[in-house]
């Protein structure tokens, strides 16, 4: 017996892209990608929330931070936060780190400090009292909010973990992309079938 | 709350357990039975994985 043809549908995996599942939802098959949007965006932003919201960005630190190698900016920066490269599956919702990291508008600091450090690079440690001209990395000394030095000194290992929980999520991402343009991985074909039982005469 | 519950990291072990392994089986097969047979010999293996590897550690632990 000869499997079915498989079919692909690229469309279907950039909208899962996009929104996990929802590839899955325009093929029709609506519990799998509501299952796949559920899991994948509960793990993203549950993820999100257990890091304070500062997990989840690309810093512009080619200049500060240079690789051994010599690299293009964007590949240095991702050298140098590399849970981006993972995190940046899940789509649409990654996207605002991609927006931050190019410096477009967002609501000002007074109108809204939630959406304005949005998957911006956040500060890692504080500037001393009397310091001068202060890099991109410190915050202001008299600033209210913590600094990444500041999570991970007061708190447990909480921060570190969170950044995984949004990685694995982007990573598994990847194979429901695949799910949406190629079908499941081992086929249909290959499905243990029910045996039918025979009507009773 | 006893601080066992409270703090320790490991109780996200389970969630992270059964939601890769409800997501990874479903990309692997499109009907339910077999997604979550799947997915349940996905999340066993997993456990016994890390299982041995905390029980490799404290034997460490005990002979070093």
């Amino acid at each position: 017996m000869s499997s079915p043809q498989r079919t692909y549908s690229p469309l279907a995996g950039l909208l899962s892209y996009l929104i996990p599942g929802l590839g899955q939802i325009y093929e029709g098959r609506v519990g799998k990608g509501i299952l796949f949007m559920v899991c994948l965006y509960g793990l993203f932003f549950f993820g999100m929330y257990l890091g304070e919201w500062k997990n989840v960005y690309l810093p512009d630190s080619a200049r500060t931070n240079p690789p051994p190698i010599n690299m293009p900016n964007v590949a240095t920066n991702i050298y140098n936060r590399i849970q981006f490269a993972g995190q940046f599956w899940i789509g649409i919702a990654a996207w605002p780190a991609i927006w931050q990291y190019n410096d477009l508008p967002v609501p000002s600091e007074q109108a809204s400090s939630f959406w304005h450090d949005f998957q911006r690079a956040p500060y890692e440690r504080r500037a001393g009292p009397h310091q001068g001209p202060r890099t991109g990395y410190e915050a202001p000394f008299d600033w209210p909010g913590k600094t990444l030095n500041e999570i991970q000194a007061e708190g447990d290992k909480t921060w570190d973990l969170a950044w995984v929980y949004t990685v694995i999520a982007g990573v598994l991402n990847v194979l429901v992309i695949y799910d949406a343009v190629a079908g499941p991985a081992l086929g249909i074909a290959l499905e243990p079938r029910r045996v039918q039982k025979e009507p009773a005469v | 709350m006893s601080p066992l519950f409270a703090t320790n990291i490991y109780w996200h072990l389970p969630i992270l357990i059964v939601v890769i392994s409800l997501v990874y089986s479903a990309t692997r097969f499109e009907q339910w039975r077999s997604i979550f047979v799947e997915a349940f010999r996905w999340g066993l293996r997993m456990t016994m994985f890390l299982f041995a590897i905390a029980a490799l550690l404290t034997v460490l632990a005990y002979v070093i």
